[in-house]
């Protein structure tokens, strides 16, 4: 059995009266592929927003190795990378890597292979704010496969890529998890996650609806349903929330 | 070419906000338009000041107390107020917002560096942008020198820290007003607001007097004045770092996004606290430099030994409006010398309406008593010499006769500006323009 990372139990986050995240507990295992899985609004990107520490959340914890995860623990075990952002808009390519490596504290070793696999040289000279958005979605992810920390957290790796483009980050994003690397992404597309992840955790109106591989989710589909048997992540997901 | 992780991440921090400088399309424009109203100030100055000295077939004689740093170098320079106000904030604003907006700032907060560096970072670079922003004022000093003009280092130094300082009060402001909120547009309405909020101080307190007239001494506006005069006083300069480290301190706290707003909001009430008691304690000092070459704001020296000699608290009893025109005149050319040199001055102004216009006739309007240790005498004279021959008459002091170096004579020049106008309507805009493309062509 593969060792646990961290865990997170009860997180919970309010904005107003909307409950973004309600009591939100699941784990980490190291080295897996994890995705987080749930319709848009479902509160995925506050999730990981509270992980990374850059929004705060009203309850809960999490924990790593038995011990509750501090603000500087937290930094050195795991990098969020978000969706829909264009980080120094005016600033060219090569040198956001550069930057991620120098301030981030990135792989210096890792650049050249993260530029090939994420097809980033003919970027590298373009500022990151003139580039389309499957292109600064290959940027975000090389910012985040740059990063040194145990857990690399993406929102939507996928979003705005081609098939083509999607096939070949997932291959990259595997190598990395190849590499030991545990990744957790969110990904509402669940065809996608089903593709790409090993186990999963689903998220519904800010709750958690399961978590496990998709046999284990099946079971807990069918338990829930109580006659018919699942084997489509899409169908337990349906089922389940 | 593979990067080596020589540079500490602060270092890399700074390229980072120095290159977003350089980028900003609100700095090159800021420092395309400094040339121009340098230009106007400094071009109508030294044209002015050479009429006064003689040029034209004027009377000479009137420029022989002619002082550079009154005649030409607070108009040239009042260009930086102009900026610092209009132009500057929007830098400000650009510089700590664009990380937010462009969400940067989630990628940069994981990095674990303190807000607060991050702040001084950001501080740091945009000083050095107002220092490139002020080489059109400052080359008129050169223009100057080859006229044939007086420079006096010490008071172009305080005129220059003057503006730096105001600078940088309207970089703390415009920090602070970025990271409350979402909107960069929301943060210069915000930070010309509160602006506007100073200039109204100033002028109730013009009106009012009081408390209101002591917090009007304390705003950029009032600061910059003192400057221009060559006036270098500790309180109002601490006052002022005090502000922008407040200011700055204000927007690490609120650009903390992973910290709840309570806990956001408790810091940003004890870092108020802080500040007020700073402010309060600032308020207690005394010392004060004049630094201008004419020694505009003392007495002359001979006098200033004579006062120094007096012990006993001096009790001075003003009955002059807030808005009559000798208060102000008694402000400007006595009681803020006195203030410099007499510790235990005490000043009251007594008045029953604002302006005084329909307290001329009322019995003992327009007196000053002056009150020292008991013996109390009472004059009506507004001017430096008035109030130190009330001063000499209550502490039974002969006053001390004036010799003739101690007299500022003055630096007449009767040169036109010739060739300001090719430099700054001209060589600066070009210039910046010029280095404003290579630039953004680098970068594209």
């Amino acid at each position: 059995m593969e060792s646990m990372l961290f865990e997170v139990n009860g997180l919970s986050k309010r904005f107003g009266a909307i409950e973004a995240l309600a009591d939100v507990s699941f784990h980490v295992q190291a080295g897996e592929l994890l995705g987080l899985i749930g319709p848009n609004g479902a509160g995925k990107s506050t999730l990981f927003e509270c992980l990374a520490g850059v929004l705060p959340c009203d309850s809960g914890s999490m924990r790593a190795g038995g011990r509750p995860v501090s603000a500087r623990d937290r930094r050195s075990l795991l990098f969020y990378v978000p969706d829909g952002i264009a980080p120094w808009p005016k600033q060219p390519v090569r040198w956001v890597l550069d930057f991620t490596i120098g301030f981030l504290g990135g792989r210096a070793s890792a650049r050249e292979e993260v530029i090939e696999q994420l097809a980033l040289v003919p970027l590298l000279h373009q500022p990151v704010g003139t580039l389309s958005k499957g292109q600064r979605k290959r940027v975000l992810l090389a910012i985040g496969l740059l990063t040194s920390q145990p857990a690399l957290l993406v929102d939507e790796p996928f979003e705005g890529l081609d098939l083509r483009q999607a096939r070949d980050i997932a291959a990259a994003l595997r190598a990395h998890a190849a590499g030991g690397r545990t990744l957790f992404l969110s990904i509402h597309q669940i065809g996608d996650a089903a593709r790409f992840c090993d186990r999963f955790v689903l998220l519904s109106s800010g709750r958690v609806c399961g978590e496990g591989t998709v046999p284990e989710l099946a079971a807990l589909a069918a338990a829930h349903d109580g006659s018919r048997s699942y084997d489509d992540l899409e169908e337990v997901f349906l089922a389940l929330t | 070419m593979p990067v080596t992780r020589t540079r500490s991440p602060f270092l890399w921090l700074l390229d980072k906000e120095w290159r977003e400088l350089l980028v900003s399309r609100a700095w090159w424009l800021l420092l395309l338009g400094m040339g121009p109203l340098v230009g106007v100030s400094f071009i109508s100055a030294v044209r002015t000041y050479a009429e006064v000295s003689g040029l034209n077939g004027t009377s000479a004689g009137v420029g022989e107390a002619l002082a550079p740093l009154i005649g030409v170098w607070a108009p040239a320079f009042s260009a930086c107020e102009l900026v610092a106000v209009f132009l500057l904030p929007f830098v400000a604003i650009r510089l700590v917002a664009g990380d937010r907006q462009s969400g940067a700032l989630k990628l940069e907060l994981q990095q674990g560096m303190s807000s607060f560096t991050r702040m001084a970072a950001k501080a740091l670079v945009l000083l050095v942008g107002w220092l490139v922003a002020m080489l059109p004022p400052l080359s008129a000093l050169l223009l100057w020198k080859s006229y044939g003009g007086s420079l006096y280092a010490p008071e172009l130094i305080t005129l220059t820290v003057g503006h730096v300082l105001n600078a940088g009060l309207t970089i703390g402001l415009a920090a602070a007003m970025s990271s409350f909120t979402e909107h960069p547009s929301t943060a210069a309405i915000l930070t010309l607001g509160f602006t506007v909020g100073t200039w109204i101080l100033d002028v109730f307190g013009a009106v009012q007097g009081g408390w209101w007239e002591r917090a009007a001494g304390y705003t950029p506006a009032a600061l910059v004045s003192e400057f221009e005069h060559g006036l270098w006083r500790l309180d109002t300069s601490l006052i002022a770092l005090v502000l922008i480290v407040a200011g700055l301190s204000l927007a690490a706290i609120w650009t903390r996004l992973g910290i709840p707003v309570s806990r956001r909001l408790w810091e940003s009430a004890a870092l108020g606290l802080l500040a007020a008691v700073g402010i309060g304690a600032c308020t207690f000092l005394r010392a004060s430099w004049d630094t201008s070459e004419s020694r505009g704001n003392s007495f002359p020296e001979t006098d200033e030994r004579a006062l120094r000699r007096i012990r006993q608290p001096l009790r001075i009893e003003v009955h002059l409006a807030p808005e009559d025109g000798r208060r102000l005149d008694l402000e400007r050319e006595a009681l803020v010398k006195l203030r410099r040199i007499m510790p235990n001055l005490q000043v009251k102004y007594i008045s029953a309406t604002s302006i005084g216009l329909f307290e001329q006739t009322s019995a003992g309007y327009g007196e000053i008593w002056y009150d020292l240790a008991g013996r109390r005498t009472m004059s009506r004279m507004i001017t430096a010499e008035g109030v130190l021959e009330a001063i000499y008459s209550v502490a039974h002091i002969a006053p001390a006769a004036e010799t003739d170096e101690a007299v500022f004579r003055g630096h007449p020049l009767a040169a036109p500006p010739r060739g300001a106008g090719t430099i700054f309507y001209g060589c600066w805009p070009v210039l910046f323009l010029g280095s404003a493309i290579l630039v953004r062509r680098r970068f594209q």
